[in-house]
């Protein structure tokens, strides 16, 4: 293989693409955890049924692909709020039992899909310009995954919007700071909670949608996901703003290492990379700052 | 009639803190709620906010029955807070935490009240800036503020003079009889500067061990009951 500087370019163009990827993956895990607290060990296979989700609408209903990525954003939404009335509402206050519950959620939710659609893979047909190359230039990435990188900037942008512009935001952030105080000034604590996990579940659910496409639909293709979004939340500290950076850094890192040696030797050194970062900056890198629960 | 409590009692976990309270609170009354540190003092305004594991007893307030309503709706009966130590969002700008305070108005204005800026002109001028960075005066005068922005019948202040400075001490003083004489607003508050409970409410309760072992109007409050339930 040679190197040259367009090689490289490209390398760090797919390392966006890859780090939108996580990104993107992540975003539901990091407001489930930032507000909550819920370490949720379901959100692989959320993002999962989202992949499911789309293929459903698609193979049974005809819907166009591009209207399925919005859809399962919906139903897995839901399928999370169900979750949290029926089991995690009960344990906020027990952050360990959350762990195990979701995990036990994870492992229901993977045998319920493999028993419905079975163990064979299956496939999404996206639109034909969505398959194409676009080209910047000596540069060259598939338009899907420009629809991704660009996907990721728009939530992004509309989760700090939310966060940070809305009263909703307010609420959502004063329940973060102090519970106690936030209903004392009429903000009902259950309510917020439930609709952050119902919309980081949705989150889940539409980067399914997109990873349908990108790759296979497998009932086992959250456990890749998930490893990768607890990296990203984990390096980022649970803040917005750090998973945003924690997802670029160890997607141009993974993308780099790639080019230079190969993609297994670029995981191996990440890890170990990430391991040895935390061992000094446990905290992450942007840390919410609220208090360790 | 505003606020008519009978027979309160509060738990934390399962240790009884308060045991039988009843008192009532007509408007526009300032309540000086009076004992030592661990009397239970702090536990009656968490109480009466729904913020204790385990309550009963009744608390009206006119003729709602709140005793079993969450914390949540409470404040919507027009109950502001003001907590020990302030806890003020301290990652928030003072807009925002003012802001905070307006989602409890029963009437859904969601605004900066013009109230809030007019007593604390320091806010006023500094409402962009995070809430953590004021100093403790200055953070009081927050709490009060956020406690106002919910338009309150009624402000349960918890201990609003503890950590401050003397100079503020006499300015806070001076915003809540401003609110309870001409606002009509009614208050009850925890205090340990005597002098500050004096000029400022009418009526007492002496709380000792969880229970009322006092109360009156402020004149019956006599050097012997603070001699005996006050000096440690």
């Amino acid at each position: 293989m040679d190197y040259s500087w367009v090689t490289f370019a490209n390398a760090l163009l797919l390392g966006l693409s890859i780090g939108s990827i996580w990104l993107i993956a992540a975003l539901g895990l990091t407001i489930i955890y930032g507000t909550a607290g819920v370490i949720n060990m379901a959100h692989g296979e959320l993002i999962m049924l989202g992949a499911y989700s789309a293929y459903c609408l698609q193979t049974y209903l005809g819907v166009s692909y591009l209207l399925c990525i919005p859809l399962s954003f919906v139903i897995v939404a839901l399928f999370g709020l169900v979750i949290e009335r029926v089991l995690i509402r009960y344990l906020y206050a027990r952050p360990l039992d959350t762990l195990l519950a979701t995990w036990g959620v994870s492992l229901v939710l993977m045998q319920g899909v493999r028993m419905i659609f079975g163990n064979d893979p299956k496939y999404i047909n996206m639109p034909q310009f969505l398959s194409s190359n676009v080209s910047f230039g000596p540069l060259s990435l598939s338009a899907f995954r420009i629809l991704i990188i660009a996907m990721t900037a728009v939530l992004v942008g509309a989760f700090w919007y939310v966060f940070y512009r809305t009263h909703f935001g307010i609420k959502i952030r004063a329940v973060t700071q102090n519970k106690e105080m936030a209903a004392s000034f009429g903000i009902n604590s259950q309510r917020i909670y439930m609709l952050t996990f119902a919309l980081g579940a949705g989150l889940a659910g539409l980067a399914g949608s997109l990873f349908a496409a990108l790759s296979i639909v497998l009932p086992n293709m959250g456990t890749g996901y998930i490893v990768q979004s607890f990296l990203v939340v984990v390096t980022g500290g649970g803040s917005l703003l750090g998973s945003v950076a924690a997802g670029a850094l160890t997607g141009e890192i993974q993308s780099v290492l790639a080019y230079l040696i190969n993609d297994t030797f670029a995981r191996f050194m990440l890890f170990i990379l990430i391991v040895v970062f935390l061992r000094f900056r446990p905290q992450g890198l942007f840390s919410a700052g609220a208090t360790r629960r | 009639m505003l606020m008519d409590v009978r027979n309160l009692s509060s738990w934390y976990g399962k240790t009884q803190i308060l045991r039988d309270l009843s008192f009532d609170l007509q408007q526009g009354q300032c309540l000086c709620v009076l004992g030592r540190n661990g009397v239970g003092k702090t536990t009656l305004m968490r109480s009466l906010m729904g913020l204790c594991d385990k309550t009963t007893g009744s608390i009206r307030m006119l003729d709602n029955e709140l005793v079993d309503v969450p914390t949540h709706d409470r404040c919507k009966e027009g109950i502001g807070y003001i907590p020990q130590g302030r806890q003020i969002f301290g990652k928030f700008t003072v807009r925002e935490n003012i802001l905070l305070g307006s989602f409890a108005r029963a009437d859904g204005k969601t605004e900066v009240p013009e109230l809030c800026l007019s007593l604390f002109p320091y806010l006023a001028d500094n409402l962009d800036r995070r809430a953590g960075l004021l100093s403790g005066g200055q953070q009081q005068q927050l709490a009060i503020a956020r406690a106002l922005a919910v338009n309150p019948k009624m402000l349960l202040l918890d201990e609003p003079t503890e950590g401050i400075q003397p100079n503020i001490v006499a300015e806070i003083g001076q915003t809540l009889k401003m609110l309870n004489k001409e606002m009509g607003i009614t208050l009850i508050l925890t205090e340990q500067h005597i002098k500050v409970a004096r000029a400022l409410s009418n009526a007492f309760l002496m709380i000792d061990n969880g229970r009322i072992v006092a109360h009156g109007s402020i004149d019956q409050l006599s050097d012997e009951l603070v001699e005996k339930h006050m000096t440690v």
